[in-house]
Order: C-alpha cells, then structure tokens, then sequence
C-alpha cells in the first residue's frame, strides 16, 4: 500500500521525468560524458542532458546471509538522470530519478552490503534519488554557489553507481551522505575548493521517503577538495550527522571523516581512486563515542585494447545488528541503540567489461564481476560470529549489461562550482568520441 | 602512462591476494562446552551454584522461574521460528527439560508466569508482534491456549507483563516503533483463552520497552520521554486498565529509560523508591552501559532522582528484588549480576559520598561510594557473559545469560 509519500515522490518524479524529456529533445546530448568546468566562462546557450540507464544482473553468492548459496536476477541502477545549464549557465540543475524501489524491493544480493535495514542485500534508492537547483555566480577569480534540494551531502567520495563496479562497496554508508534534504554553499578558487552544507540527518526509511521536515538543518558537513593537476583530485571531508538511523531523532549519532584521491586521465581510459574513512557513532546523552567503523578502499580501471579492466580492493567495518525472521533484513526504526558485534569485512572485486554494441537509440555495455570476500569478528567477544553465519568461502559472481540511452554523467556526489571537470569512466561505457568531443572543457 | 597502471594494477593485485584470506577463528558461543569453571573467587564473589547442563545453541534472552522450573527465551533467531527452553532448577545445575517452538517469531524477548502459576505469556517479534499464552497444568510441559495480536502489535511485541488490577488480570504489551511509532496495549487475558485488548497509545521517545506493574500503579519506561506513572486502578485518581489516567513523569539522568522496580520493603514498610535501569548502547557480547537511577516517589506526583549506581564498562538491564532481605539483583551485561543493599535511605548521603552520572552536574549518591553493592556474580567464570535478565527466588538467584544460557547462584544474605 503506497503511502501519501509515496504518491508525492512518484508523482513528482513522472512530472520532472517530463519536463526534463520535453527539453532534452530541443538539445544535443553530447556535453555529458564530460563534467563542464564551473570556474569556466558559463557558456551562453542554455543546454541539457539526459541520460537513462538499467543494468540487468545475475549474480550468484556463494555462502552468503545463513551460509546459503543464492542465485538471483534483477533489474539494478534503474536510473533517469537529466542535468543542465539555464540562465546563461548561472543556474544549473540536477535531478536523478531511481527506479529501485520497483524492481529491488527485496534489495540486490551483494554480500557485506548494508544499510537501511537491509544486510548483505544493497537497498533500493529513493525514487527522487535527487533534485538539487544551484546558483552560480563568480567575483574576479572567485566562483561560488548555492545549491539547495535532496541529493548529496558533501562528503567522503562519488557515489559507486559512477565508479567501475556494478556491485557497490560495501562502504557506502561509511563513505557517501545520500538522499538528504540540505544547502550547500561552495566556493571555488583556482584549485581550491571549499563545500559546506546543512541538511537533515534522517536516513530514507523506504524508496518513496522524503525528507523529514523537522530534521532539516539538525546535521552539517564540510569537505575541501584540491586539484593539484588535470584529472587529479584530493578531498578531506567530515560530517556531523544527526540520529541517521532513528527518524525521529533519538538514535546514535556520528561523526564521519573522509580523505580521498582520485585520478583520471584525460580519455577516461585510466582511473585510480584510494580512499579512507571513519564514522564514529556518539551516544549524545552520554556524550560518548560507543562504536568505530573504519574503510580503507584502493580501486581502478584501464582500458587494455577491446576491454576494460577494474579491480577494487576494500577493508570495512560493518556494525551486525539483529536480524528478522529474513536474514537479509534488520529491525528498522531499531528497538534500542545496541549492536551485535562489528564485522571487518575484506574483499577484492576484479571485473572485465566488453565493448558495446547499438539497438537503436540504446546502447549495452556486457560486464563480468568477481568478487572474493573474508568476514572475521573485530572483538572475539562479539556475539555475531561471521564465520557460523557465512561459512567459507564466500564469494559473488555477477553477469550484466549497462543499458544505456545517452552518455553516462561523469561525477554523482558534487554540485555547483564544486564539480571538477573531467570525462566519465570508460570502464562504464561512455562512447568515446562522444567524450572526445568535449575534451577541452 | 600505460606502464604505470599496469604496476599499479600488479600492486593492487598483490594487496589482494593478501588481504583475501581467511585465518582461524576463536571458538564461538555454540562450540563451547559446559560447565563453566570458576577462574577466580573474589571476596564479593556471588557463589555460582551451577549452569545449565545444556548450552542452547540459541542465543538466550529473558529468563522466569517459577517453583523449580525456569524459562528461558531466544533471541535473534535466524528463521521464522524461535525456541522457549524449560529448565528443571531444583538441583544446582539447571537441567533442561523440554523446549517449545514458537512460529511467526525470530526474538521472544520476554517471558512471565502469571502470579497464579497458571499461565505463562511470551513476547514475540518483529512481524506479526504478539503474546503467546500457554497453560503450567503441567509446568515442564506448557500447552499452548491461545496467541493474540492485533494491527496495533504487529510490528513486534518487546516486553509483556502481567498483573491483576481490581480482579481481572492484564497483559501490558510495549509494542515496538514500525510504520507506526512505539505504543503501549493493555490485553484483558482474564480469560485467557480469549485475550481482549481494552486500551493501546502511542507512546515513548522513540521506544517503551518496558512496564512495572504494583497495587494498580503502572510505571512505564519510556526511553528519552523519562519514565512515566500511571494510575491503572490504585493511584486514586479513577484510572482504570482501559482508562489509564497520568501521575506524573520524570526525566532520569541521561535517558535511555528501559526497566522499572517499584519497591515495597515488607521489614521497613518503605514503599519510597523506584528503580529504573538505563539501557545504554552495548555491543552484545562485548560492552555495554548504562546506570541505575533511584527515584523517590514518596510523592507520587512529583518523584524525583536521588541516587543512582554505575558500573564502569557495563550497563544493566533487567532486576529482580529480594525484598524481604532488601537486595537488588541487577543484570549487568558483561558486568555479570550486581547485588545491591536497597534498604533504608537511599538519598541521605555525604558529599564523598556523592558524583555525578556521566555527563551530568548534578550531585546525586552514588550507591557504589555508598558501600552498598554488596556482591558481584559470574564475573569469575572463564567464560565471559552477558547478562540478560535475572530473578531472584527462594534464597537463590537465577540468570539468563546470552552467551551461555542459564545461570544459578546462591542469593546474598545480610
């Protein structure tokens, strides 16, 4: 039974999946496999991009959740995604359309994964994944922006979906702030960038969620980010995140740290991204740090003649909770502010993707993930024991396509003149004289 | 460029290929066996008498004894289907006798006999939250009577206890926060064969978990929202189990209210003070935290916070009193079980005598500086515990402990 959320989300997202569609007709599709430059002169054309993707997966997990082996089948990253420039370039605009919740309700098996009352499944994104307006304007050398709407907070790093894997790491809640009602101001200055944000710190409690109207402005972040040469990235974060997991606010909070670089060579055809972070969870009536979770992930990709090859290395802690009668699910709003044990999960994540080829106005881009992962207890005490509950060895294989109209966005994660220039990954598809083409951005 | 990346892949390569292996585990709580030997005996010492001559391959919960038989609940259960155990305790190792399986459940997290002996009710969670009732006509062998649940439970029943206001016995169920937030149900199981619910409110910030029922007064743990009072049918101010009408509410240090004792000191007449325990994050198996608060109610309408005892590095959870020696058992998590001298005055004390809970300025008496903890148990057992829930009963002290089952240790006396 679809909630009064639901029903706005849904209808809010079929009425921007529209206009943006109408507009998107009217222009070319070509600046998209490149982010565009804010510190640049803003072009005067107004311009829009849409971009739409699925990903039919088959993934097969060995001893996963309960020691079993699944094999399942999905419909993952069911996106719609349009961006722009209007008003001579000092207003842009970004809105993210996911289709999760329709095709993922029970979650995609991803062993390690977790979040939102989903474990060992990833879960499916809100359907209004984003929709943020930013105001652009510059003072001499000086670029700033105002950028208002749900999306991302600014932290940690781009959200997986832009990243060379199908299968998410299992970081993710340690290492992006997502699906959040928030202000971010952020200035620009030659190489420098300085981002600051206030938003609401209530995670999304179901697909067709909104954010909570008496959470906004009860979390705030900061992230400043140096691009020391062309395709060179490095960014230092941190986020005061307000009860994320108990909506009415009364749950943990945390304190979230984030350092970052990334590399991407011009053509897209070589990316490196290494990254540490750390939420520490506080006990706000006690005002005490109670539990640690820690990531380190070193990850990359090259073209290597026909194919492109990724390899992702993670070591993360993952808190256990209670689960249901459904092993891949935990209670959500949670009964007390306790936890079962801390799990230090290790994985290497190897995948191969081929070259595409047209149907139409689509394009498919086949790829093959292997992913091996190990799961030991950080405390010997704690009572969740990974090693009774997966058995060994426990490994994920998947088989999709990237289906794809339009060139992939380069970055997810970044708005206003916070956005870096630089083309999309190859590794995920982008056609490449189409990234070419813009090149000089 | 390209050669680069390729020595960088090779590196990446090499991590992985060290970081991707298992190594050997420490044994878990299933492969351990019992008995449970002593590896020290402090002076403070509680006497362990025995553990459970089985060592449930489920994780332990909620504990009830009633006679020589004790129940014990299961947590976590990974499936639909979670167990009851029936211990026979009348010797000093608790024997197991039967279990019952409970469908439509992954956590029974409470358990109670009716004062009667007659019945015993069980919490179920999450999906489908209700109480189970059985019959004690043959109390190693409980015979299911009935198990009510209604829309208002059905996102889990957490605790449920039970007593007789005015003649007619109830069930107050603290249903869990779900789709809707956390509230509280009064179940009329008079007839318990046919449960009828006769009252539910929204209720707790965010969670009630737990209730404490005495001579028509209900105390209510409703986490940051403090605890609250309420006349059920002997507060004089005409409330009634379908018409609860407020007391009073208190705010204790640091929130987190979970449990309540009311005491009434059958030596002394004293009927001044209530226990509420703080439940505090906690890592099962491995930390916890949270104090006891002690609150005078000598005015109902306006309790206030006079005492309270911490433990460092643990936390407690559930009590049990022996009032007619005046020892508060407490659950104390990894902390073991924590004997405690409630007799007298409790919010007389002198300044040495006196700290603040943690993160608070207040002045309160620290029961700990007070000298009256008076005896520490299963703190030294080689196996580590984790402490659910306790009760004292006949000059023995039982407890259910998560990582190990059952527990039984000889009480403390004066």
């Amino acid at each position: 039974m679809p909630t009064r959320a639901d029903l706005v989300s849904t209808l809010l997202a079929t009425a921007l999946a529209m206009s943006t569609g109408r507009e998107a007709r009217a222009q070319h599709q070509g600046h998209a496999g490149m982010a565009m430059d804010s510190t640049s002169a803003p072009p005067t054309a107004n311009r829009v991009h849409v971009m739409a993707q699925a990903i039919p997966v088959v993934t097969h997990a060995q001893h996963t959740a309960g020691d079993r082996n699944l094999t399942e089948g999905y419909l993952a990253q069911v996106v719609a995604m349009g961006s722009g420039r209007l008003l001579q370039g000092h207003l842009l605009f970004d809105v993210t359309l996911n289709g999760e919740g329709l095709t993922l309700r029970r979650g995609e098996l991803s062993t390690g994964a977790f979040g939102e009352g989903f474990v060992d499944r990833r879960h499916p994104h809100t359907y209004l994944h984003e929709l943020i307006a930013s105001g652009v304007g510059s003072a001499g050398p000086l670029g700033y922006s105002v950028s208002v709407g749900r999306g991302f907070v600014p932290f940690g790093t781009d959200d997986p979906m832009m990243r060379p894997f199908e299968k998410y790491p299992i970081n993710h809640h340690l290492s992006q702030i997502l699906e959040r009602g928030l202000v971010i101001g952020a200035l620009r200055l030659g190489p420098a960038i300085l981002e600051g944000s206030t938003f609401g710190g209530d995670e999304p409690t179901s697909p067709g969620a909104l954010p909570r109207r008496d959470r906004l402005g009860d979390s705030w972040s900061v992230r400043g980010t140096v691009l020391p040469f062309a395709g060179a990235e490095v960014q230092a974060s941190y986020a005061s995140v307000r009860s994320p997991e108990q909506p009415a606010g009364f749950g943990l909070d945390q304190r979230k740290q984030s350092v970052s670089g990334r590399l991407v060579s011009a053509s897209g055809e070589r990316y490196l991204l290494a990254e540490w972070a750390r939420t520490d969870e506080r006990d706000r009536d006690r005002d005490l740090a109670v539990f640690g979770y820690e990531t380190a992930l070193l990850e990359g990709a090259a073209t290597v003649g026909p194919v492109d090859l990724g390899l992702r290395l993670e070591q993360t802690d993952r808190p256990e909770e209670e689960r249901l009668a459904d092993p891949f699910r935990t209670p959500r709003p949670a009964t007390d502010l306790s936890i079962a044990g801390i799990t230090r999960w290790r994985t290497a994540t190897a995948a191969v993707a081929f070259p595409g080829a047209t149907l139409g106005p689509l394009r498919g881009y086949p790829y093959i993930e292997l992913e091996r992962l190990a799961a030991r207890r950080r405390s010997a005490t704690d009572i969740f024991d990974p090693r009774q509950f997966y058995g060994s060895p426990i490994w994920m294989a998947s088989v999709g396509v990237r289906i794809r109209y339009g060139v992939m966005h380069p970055r997810m994660g970044r708005y206003g003149v916070a956005l870096p220039a630089g083309p999309s990954l190859h590794m995920l598809g982008v056609d490449p004289k189409q990234s070419s083409v813009h090149a000089g951005h | 460029m390209q050669r680069s990346f390729a020595s960088l892949l090779l590196a990446l390569v090499a991590f992985g290929a060290a970081c991707g292996g298992d190594s050997p585990s420490a044994p878990g709580p299933d492969n351990q066996v019992n008995p449970c030997p002593a590896t020290s005996s402090p002076s403070k010492a509680m006497t362990v008498l025995g553990c459970g001559d089985v060592k449930p391959k489920r994780i332990t919960g909620e504990i009830n004894v009633r006679g020589t038989t004790a129940y014990t609940t299961t947590w976590n259960n990974s499936s639909p289907t979670s167990a009851l155990y029936v211990w026979d305790v009348a010797g000093n190792v608790p024997t197991l006798v039967d279990s019952v399986l409970v469908d439509g459940a992954s956590t029974l997290g409470d358990v109670v006999v009716t004062a009667d002996g007659k019945y015993l009710v069980v919490a179920t969670e999450y999906a489908g939250g209700s109480i189970v009732i059985y019959s004690l006509t043959d109390p190693h062998k409980p015979q299911l009577v009935s198990r009510f649940t209604s829309p208002e439970t059905t996102s889990g029943v957490h605790t449920a206890e039970v007593g007789v206001v005015n003649g007619r016995l109830y069930a107050f169920l603290c249903v869990d926060p779900g789709a809707a937030p956390a509230k509280l149900v009064i179940v009329d199981i008079t007839n318990p064969a046919a449960p009828q619910q006769v009252y539910s409110r929204f209720i707790g910030t965010p969670f009630v978990h737990d209730t404490f029922l005495r001579d028509g007064i209900l105390f209510l743990g409703l986490w940051n929202a403090g605890v609250a009072i309420w006349d059920v049918g002997g507060g004089g101010k005409g409330g009634t189990p379908s018409n609860p009408v407020d007391i009073a509410t208190l705010q204790t240090a640091n929130g987190h209210v979970h449990n309540i004792w009311w005491l009434k000191d059958p030596v002394t007449g004293s009927s001044r003070y209530a226990f509420i325990g703080e439940e505090s994050p906690g890592s099962v198996g491995t930390s916890s935290s949270g104090d006891i608060h002690v609150v005078d109610v000598s005015n109902m309408s306006a309790p206030r916070e006079v005492a309270f005892y911490t433990v460092p590095g643990a936390g407690t959870h559930n009590f049990s009193v022996d009032e007619q020696n005046g020892i508060l058992y407490a659950a104390y998590y990894n902390g073991g079980v924590r004997a405690i001298d409630v007799r007298g005055d409790l919010g007389t004390c002198t300044d040495a005598q006196k700290s603040s809970p943690v993160n608070q300025t207040v002045q309160l008496c620290d029961l700990s500086r007070m000298g009256r903890e008076l005896a520490v148990g299963l703190k030294d057992r080689s196996n580590n515990v984790y402490v659910w829930g306790v009760q004292y009963l006949n000059g023995f002290v039982y407890a259910s402990d998560m990582l190990n089952g059952i527990w039984k240790l000889r009480a403390v006396s004066r």
